[in-house]
Formats: C-alpha cells, sequence, structure tokens
C-alpha cells in the first residue's frame, strides 16, 4: 500500500466512521424527540409532572360578559315567528307535524321549553362566562335565567334526570397531525384553539319559541371560539344539532357574541319574559 | 471521535430543532365546501325588498337601500356583474379553497377561493402589501392572510361598491372586511366582519358555515362579456336609472305586513341588533299608531357627514401603471394622465403650478423623452396650472416630421373654450400668462392626436364641469380621461360662469359609459381616470352617473311639487351620497351643488 493510498484509505475509514455515528445521533433524536412528542401530545401536557388543569392550559379565554348581536335569523329570533313558520329548520314529518300542532294561544305554557341547550345560543341575551372550577367552566344567560356548565372532568357522568341543558362533556379541540401515533419527521405538537362541547341527557324543547321543537334523543356539538379582530373582541359558537327523531339531518348554526367591559346591561329574565 | 463528538454536539441541537420546532403548518382548508342554509335562507337568494332585518345600516344605508329598484339589475351595465366580495360566501353554492404553492419551496403562496356565482379571489398568503388607495377596487377586492392558531384570518380592500344582500342593502367602496375561516372537522366557519364607514352604522359581522362536499365540484360560471347582455328593458336609453323615490315606499309595505315585522325592526340599524330590541318590538306591537310602525320615510332624522377621507396632502406624486402606455400621476392638484413612449411624453392636464418640478421629476422616473404634447380637459388651475412650466420643458416634433414643426416647447391642446377663459382681449389682464396658454386649439367636436403610435382623441364634452371640456380617449391602450365631468371625490362640480350645467354633467357621463367597454364580469376592459380620485373602470362610472341621476330625478319631482331651493336644500337629496361625496364646507359644498342642479332643472 503506498502513503497516498494508504492515507485515502484511512480517510474513507474516517469518514464512514464519522457518517455512522452521526447517523446514530440523529435516529436516536429523531426517536427521542418525535417519541416524546407523541407523549405529550397522547397526555395533552409537558412530559413531567402532572397535566395542567383545564382551566390552566386553555388555548383561549372566553370568559368574561357577551352579548348577542342579532345579524342573521333576525326575524326568528327577535320576534316570535307565526305558526309553521320553520325556515331553515330541517324538519323530519313527525317534527313539522308537531310544530304545526304548536298553539300560539297556550305559548305562555311553554316555559322554559325555548331556552334549552339546542337553542339557548340564539336567543337574544347576555352571556357571563366564568371558570367555576378548575375544570368546568360556567355559562350564565340572562334571557331565561339558564345556567350550563361545561365539565372537562371526563370523570363526571351524566345525572340521573334529564334537564333544560343537560349534561356537557367539553374539552380543547385537537387537530390530527400527520404520522397517525408513529413517529414522523413531520410530527408537530398538537394544535389547538377552539373549546368542544358535547350536550346530552336533554328534555325535549324548541329550537324555535313556535314549537319547532327538538326531542329528548337529542346531542348538542359546539365548538366555541374568539376572534380578535381590529373594533372588536367576538365570541362565536358552532351548533350542530343532531336529532333523530324531529331533524331530518343535522341543524347547523353559528352565533356571534360581542365582548361587553361589564354586567352594566345584564338584564336577567325568566323564561317567556322575553 | 472527538471530532464526532464535536460535530455530533450542534447537529443534536440542531436536529432537536428542526424535528420539535413549533408547528407553523397551517390547517387545510383546501377543497369543495357545501353551503349549509340553515340560517338566513330568505336572505341568500332573491329576496324581498324591505327586509334590511338584521343589518346594522345607518340612516344612509337604509335610504340608498329602499331607493333600489330590482329593475336595475337588468340593465345592460349590470347583468354580467357577479357576486361581490362581501356576499360571495353568502350565496346559494359551493365554494373552493385552492392552494397555490410555489414548486421548488413548497411554499403556500396564496389560497384561491372561489365564492358562489363570484369570481375566483386570490387570498395572498406571500406577506406582500395591499395596493395605493389609488388603485382600481374589484369585485373580489385586494386579499391578504395569515395564520392565527386554528384560523385563517384574511383581510381585503379594494372592493367597489356592492351590496351586503340581494335587495339593495348598499355597501361603498370603502368597506373593509376581515374573515375568520376556521375548520372543525369536516365543517367549515366562516365569520365575516364589514366596516363601513358610509352605510353602516357599526362592523356588521356574520357567520358562515360550509361541509366538506367530496362528491362535486363548485360550480363554474362560465363567462359574462358585455357581447352576451340582452336588452331586458324594452324601451330603456342609456342614462335609464331605474330607482324608487323617497316618497314611494309601496315596494317595501309587502314584507312588512306579509311577515307582521315592524318597520322600525325591518329597517335594520344598529339599536335592532340587541336583545334590549326586543322591548322596542313589544312596545310597537301594543301601540299601532306609533310612528314608527309606518313604512313613510319621512326627512332625514340625522346628519349624514362625510366619511371620504380628504386626499393625503403629503405633497408628493403618486405614480400608478393604468394599462397600456398610460400612467396616473396623483398629488399635483387634478389628476394628470402621462403616455410614454419611443416619440416622447404626452400628458393630460399639468396640475398646479406649484407642483410643476415634483410633476417633472415624475414623468422622469417614467421617460427620458422630451414632452411632446400637453391636452388640457379644461381651464382650472389645479388642471392647468403647469401648463408653461411643463410645455417650456418641452419640445414638439416628433419624428421629424415636417406637420409636426419642430421647435421648443411642448403643444398644448385644448378646447378653444379653455383659450377664451384663460386669456383675455387686448388691452385686458388675462387671467393666465400667454405661456400657459393652448398652443393649439380645435372648434368642433372632436380633435385626433396621434402619439407614439396611438390614436388619441380629444372629445368635446359641451356644458357640463364648464363648457370647454375634453375627454381624451387612449384607442390602443384603452383608456379615458375624464377631467372634472368625473370627480370621484365629490359631486360633480358645476362651474356655471363658465358654461357648466348640471344637465350637461350627466350627459357627459352617459358619454363615457358610451366609450368604454368592461371585460368580462363587468370590471376592468376601459380604464377611466378621473379628474380627481381613484382609478376607475366602467362599474364605478355607472355608479356615479347613477348618484347623479337620482338626484336629478328627486330634484325635478320636487320643482315639479313648487318646492323652494330652501325647501328642496332642506329636504336633502343627496342624503344618502353625502358621506362619500358631500362636503359642508370649501369651495364647493353639497349645497352649492343642489343649487346648481336646481337652477339648471328649473330652466328646462
Amino acid at each position: 500500500m503506498s502513503p497516498a493510498i494508504g492515507l485515502a484509505a484511512h480517510a474513507r475509514t474516517h469518514t464512514t466512521r464519522v457518517t455512522a455515528a452521526l447517523f446514530r445521533v440523529f435516529v436516536f433524536s429523531w426517536l427521542v424527540v418525535g417519541m416524546a412528542e407523541v407523549a405529550a401530545a397522547q397526555r395533552g401536557g409537558p412530559p413531567a409532572g402532572p397535566p395542567p388543569t383545564p382551566r390552566a392550559s386553555a388555548p383561549i379565554d372566553i370568559t368574561g360578559n357577551w352579548v348577542s348581536v342579532v345579524t342573521e335569523d333576525w326575524r326568528w329570533r327577535m320576534l316570535t315567528p307565526r305558526k309553521g313558520d320553520y325556515a331553515s329548520v330541517p324538519l323530519s314529518v313527525e317534527g313539522r307535524k308537531l310544530a304545526d300542532s304548536w298553539d300560539p294561544a297556550k305559548a305562555a305554557a311553554d316555559g322554559c321549553k325555548p331556552y334549552g341547550a339546542a337553542a339557548i345560543m340564539r336567543i337574544p341575551g347576555r352571556l357571563r362566562i366564568a371558570w367555576e372550577n378548575d375544570t368546568t367552566l360556567k355559562i350564565d344567560t340572562d334571557a331565561g335565567q339558564q345556567t350550563r356548565r361545561l365539565v372537562f372532568d371526563k370523570a363526571v357522568t351524566p345525572s340521573a334526570e334529564r334537564s333544560w341543558q343537560g349534561h356537557t362533556a367539553a374539552d380543547w379541540e385537537r387537530i390530527p397531525q400527520p404520522g397517525g401515533q408513529g413517529v414522523s419527521i413531520q410530527q408537530a405538537a398538537p394544535r389547538v384553539g377552539s373549546l368542544k362541547a358535547v350536550t346530552t341527557n336533554l328534555l325535549p324543547g324548541y329550537l324555535r319559541k313556535n314549537g319547532v321543537a327538538y326531542s329528548e334523543e337529542t346531542t348538542v356539538t359546539e365548538y366555541f371560539d374568539r376572534l380578535a379582530v381590529e373594533g372588536g373582541d367576538w365570541l362565536t359558537v358552532f351548533t350542530i344539532v343532531d336529532d333523530p327523531r324531529y331533524l331530518s339531518q343535522q341543524f347547523i348554526t353559528s352565533t356571534h357574541f360581542k365582548r361587553e367591559a361589564d354586567a352594566a346591561a345584564w338584564n336577567p329574565t325568566p323564561c317567556g319574559g322575553r | 471521535m472527538r471530532r464526532v463528538s464535536r460535530i455530533a454536539g450542534p447537529l443534536l441541537a440542531v436536529v432537536t430543532m428542526a424535528i420539535g420546532r413549533p408547528a407553523v403548518a397551517q390547517i387545510d382548508l383546501s377543497g369543495e365546501w357545501a353551503g349549509t342554509f340553515y340560517e338566513d335562507l330568505p336572505h341568500r337568494g332573491g329576496m324581498q325588498l324591505g327586509d334590511y332585518t338584521g343589518l346594522p345600516l345607518n340612516e344612509a344605508g337604509w335610504r340608498k337601500a329602499q331607493s333600489w329598484d330590482e329593475a336595475v339589475v337588468a340593465t345592460h351595465e349590470r347583468q354580467c356583474i357577479p357576486h361581490i366580495a362581501t356576499y360571495a360566501l353568502r350565496g346559494p353554492a359551493s365554494i373552493r379553497f385552492v392552494k397555490v404553492i410555489e414548486p421548488d419551496s413548497g411554499r403556500l403562496v396564496a389560497y384561491n377561493l372561489m365564492g358562489s356565482y363570484g369570481r375566483p379571489r386570490m387570498i395572498w398568503m406571500d406577506g406582500r402589501p395591499h395596493p395605493s388607495d389609488l388603485a382600481p377596487h374589484t369585485w373580489t377586492g385586494f386579499s391578504t392572510g395569515r395564520w392565527e392558531k386554528n384560523t385563517l384570518v384574511v383581510s381585503t380592500t379594494h372592493i367597489k361598491m356592492g351590496w351586503l344582500q340581494r335587495n339593495g342593502a348598499p355597501t361603498s367602496d370603502l368597506t373593509t372586511m376581515t374573515e375568520n375561516f376556521i375548520r372543525h372537522g369536516d365543517y367549515l366557519m366562516a365569520a365575516t366582519i364589514l366596516t363601513d364607514p358610509v352605510f353602516l352604522s357599526e362592523p356588521f359581522i356574520r357567520t358562515t358555515n360550509f361541509a366538506l362536499n367530496l362528491s362535486r365540484n363548485a360550480d363554474a360560471w362560465g363567462s359574462c362579456g358585455p357581447q352576451q347582455t340582452v336588452d331586458e328593458l324594452p324601451n330603456a336609453k342609456l342614462g335609464y336609472v331605474p330607482h324608487h323615490l323617497p316618497d314611494d315606499v309601496a315596494h317595501v309595505q309587502e314584507f312588512v305586513t306579509k311577515n307582521a315585522v315592524p318597520p322600525d325592526g325591518a329597517r335594520g340599524g344598529s339599536e335592532t341588533l340587541y336583545p334590549q330590541y326586543i322591548q322596542t318590538l313589544q312596545q310597537l306591537a301594543r301601540n299601532e299608531s306609533d310612528p314608527r310602525n309606518r313604512v313613510a320615510q319621512g326627512p332625514p332624522r340625522t346628519e349624514n357627514p362625510r366619511r371620504m377621507p380628504p386626499a393625503p396632502a403629503s405633497g408628493e406624486i403618486s405614480v400608478l401603471k393604468v394599462q397600456g402606455s398610460v400612467y396616473l400621476l396623483a398629488g399635483a392638484g387634478g389628476n394628470i394622465a402621462v403616455q410614454v413612449g419611443d416619440d416622447g411624453v404626452l400628458l393630460v392636464d399639468a396640475g398646479t403650478a406649484g407642483m410643476t418640478d415634483k410633476v417633472l421629476a415624475a414623468v422622469r422616473q417614467l421617460s427620458d423623452k422630451p414632452i411632446r404634447f400637453i391636452l388640457n380637459t379644461h381651464a382650472h388651475p389645479d388642471h392647468i396650472g403647469g401648463n408653461e412650466r411643463l410645455a417650456s420643458a418641452g419640445s414638439r416634433g416628433a419624428g421629424g416630421r415636417p406637420s409636426d414643426n419642430p421647435g421648443p416647447g411642448a403643444m398644448v391642446m385644448a378646447h378653444e373654450a379653455v383659450l377664451h377663459a384663460i386669456s383675455a382681449p387686448t388691452g385686458k389682464v388675462s387671467p393666465m400668462p400667454v405661456a400657459a396658454w393652448p398652443t393649439d386649439t380645435y372648434a368642433g367636436e372632436s380633435k385626433d392626436v396621434s402619439s407614439n403610435g396611438e390614436a388619441v382623441q380629444l372629445l368635446h364634452q359641451p356644458a357640463a364641469h364648464t363648457d370647454g371640456d375634453s375627454i381624451v380617449f387612449f384607442r390602443r391602450s384603452d383608456v379615458v380621461v375624464t377631467g372634472d365631468i368625473f370627480d370621484f371625490t365629490s359631486y360633480p362640480v358645476i362651474d356655471a360662469a363658465r358654461g357648466g350645467r348640471f344637465t350637461g354633467v350627466i350627459d357627459a357621463l352617459n358619454r363615457v359609459i358610451e366609450l368604454t367597454v368592461a371585460r368580462d364580469w363587468q370590471e376592468g376592459g376601459t380604464m377611466v381616470i378621473p379628474g380627481q380620485g381613484r382609478i376607475a373602470d366602467e362599474s364605478d362610472v355607472v355608479e356615479y352617473r347613477d348618484m347623479v341621476t337620482i338626484i336629478r330625478d328627486r330634484i325635478q319631482a320636487m320643482i315639479k311639487k313648487g318646492m323652494t331651493l330652501e325647501q328642496v336644500q332642506a329636504a336633502k337629496p343627496t342624503y344618502e351620497y353625502d358621506g362619500r361625496y358631500g362636503s359642508t364646507t370649501g369651495s364647493w359644498t353639497t349645497a352649492m351643488f343642489v343649487g346648481a342642479a336646481y337652477r339648471d332643472l328649473s330652466k328646462r
């Protein structure tokens, strides 16, 4: 072996060793970081210590005072629509029959039926949202004086009795990531932004005050988002009402609220008061 | 191995950062999305006149909406108008998000958003700025986007005058729009917030929902060009503008009667949007004689101050390409059009005398050739004040043609009435120095000029802004320069002392509409440089012409009733336009405009 050839061979051997070492470092880093992220993603928090409470890990803050701004469905929300006016609501045959049987003369006896969880966000009014504890967000409405509890603690189960506001299981929405449960070079931390709430265990109620009904089989899925735009601070609620009985398909609406500085305009009114 | 360690440490850090960096990737919005129509269904197609419920219209917006006649969409100038950006997401169809990717980097440059019966809208994601305030407006506007958490936030400006919904509820060209697109699984919510200082009393928010649609494409709407319009209004001549006079409210009665909505609520307005308005509705239901239960308009209840911001008085010249070989120079008084080419420079108007150095510097940015022609649209100092110095900086005689009469100084051309206005008989003092006078005038209906291989026409428009107005038409560049017969910042100024007439301005605007030919979807095509204000196209001139025509009809109706000028001015026949064009101070107020119109129409 000439010195030159020997030097070249040594260099090749050295380069191979370096490359192999670098490759091991790369794979090791990839696995460690990637798996740590997957683990973190699955847990929904940092890798060490107890997971933060839903309150502490809230990606958006929707607490405060909010007023509904009725720019959509105005004449079905600000006024009690006429009997048989169920425009936009995908009623089933049974649901239509029930709506047609509504008697305006007896509307006073409907009580809190129009103020149940499937419709309360559409009632013109004000919301007061606050954390009741680290795992429960409370929404009070002045219209109908209702209280909704959005429960993040999955150990809490629905009560035995149905109610106007039912049981609401809440979570921060997570956007699916590439790579599934495996490890991907593109793996990224889960993206969150919305508050997702699923409500069941409801008493039957009205989607609209003129007897457009939903049944006790109804599930309400909602997404709460906050939009901070120049000249305004908005809360939007995207609502999907599933009722296999009185609806022929999902009833989807989105409702918006404007932030108010305080509760000065809070005007508690019992069901049927507006 | 020590060397390996030295390399491995930093490498580990780099790899760790690369793998573990915070997510900046966007949520994918691309695909076909079908509208879900569970809200506002009657508002999302052809809808009833008089239903402005839920809209924060100010009094001007409501009055303009109520004067709207649906026949107007049948006029030739409006048949091809697509859904404007402020409405496109509400229309009855699907939408499509398409990613526009830079091939080499994979970087998202833009989204292309197709709205229902609208035009594809580019949402630029590459950080580019919005255009100048002087740039043309379009039906889609100009949109830029950014991601904030799970939300695509889109800002849109440069939207034409349009509508909130299809029953005349208006938007002005000062409208800006912010959209928030949020994906929830297979659903998409678009929260749209519109701000319009002219017709809205507060930001207007609405949320529109879509469901991912894997089974079809968003509808394509083909094309609609001027050749496809038809005579839907028999016997309607150019200049016919369908509208309802303020006293005519029969068309809005049906909605309130049929749906048992009090007229006060049907009008919309900020106060009607909030929960406490339910008490007002209850009062109105109890008291039928409450005047708020009547659809009659009555006189305007509030003032409508100007909302159009004044042009920035920076003392600087803005230069914008219009199209072809024509540019706009703005900021020197009246607008100046510049045509550049191998022969030299042609100017339409010269701005004020005090701005000529800056005008010259701006011209030099475009061409180092001499100024050969200055064409004057009329005789006012903000348009011809720069004649003397700009002409002396140029020279005539392009191409060595004998007919060009080579020599120092540019040729200054205008209608002879301009010369009469700025000169004086021998022995008298003329308002302008001789060196500023036109060197060449024409007395007929038109004058042709050949400049830089392009046909340029001066078209005399008698008795409009003045008696010596010329419209300048660049035939190859397809640009019309109007002078002050079209002042996009103000009601038309009528210089009656120099032979101007209100009715002549309407004739002149109709002539501009005759000259212009829009491209598909009633947009672009022939571009228009107004005497003041931003670059326009035919549809902008149509809006302006409609405004002046509607005011004419109102004042004429008042004259027929025997109303005096003072009574007409008190009735505010221009009310809903005052926020955009009006003024209570300065050299041309709304009262002066109404006075000029009244006097002219009283002569007929």
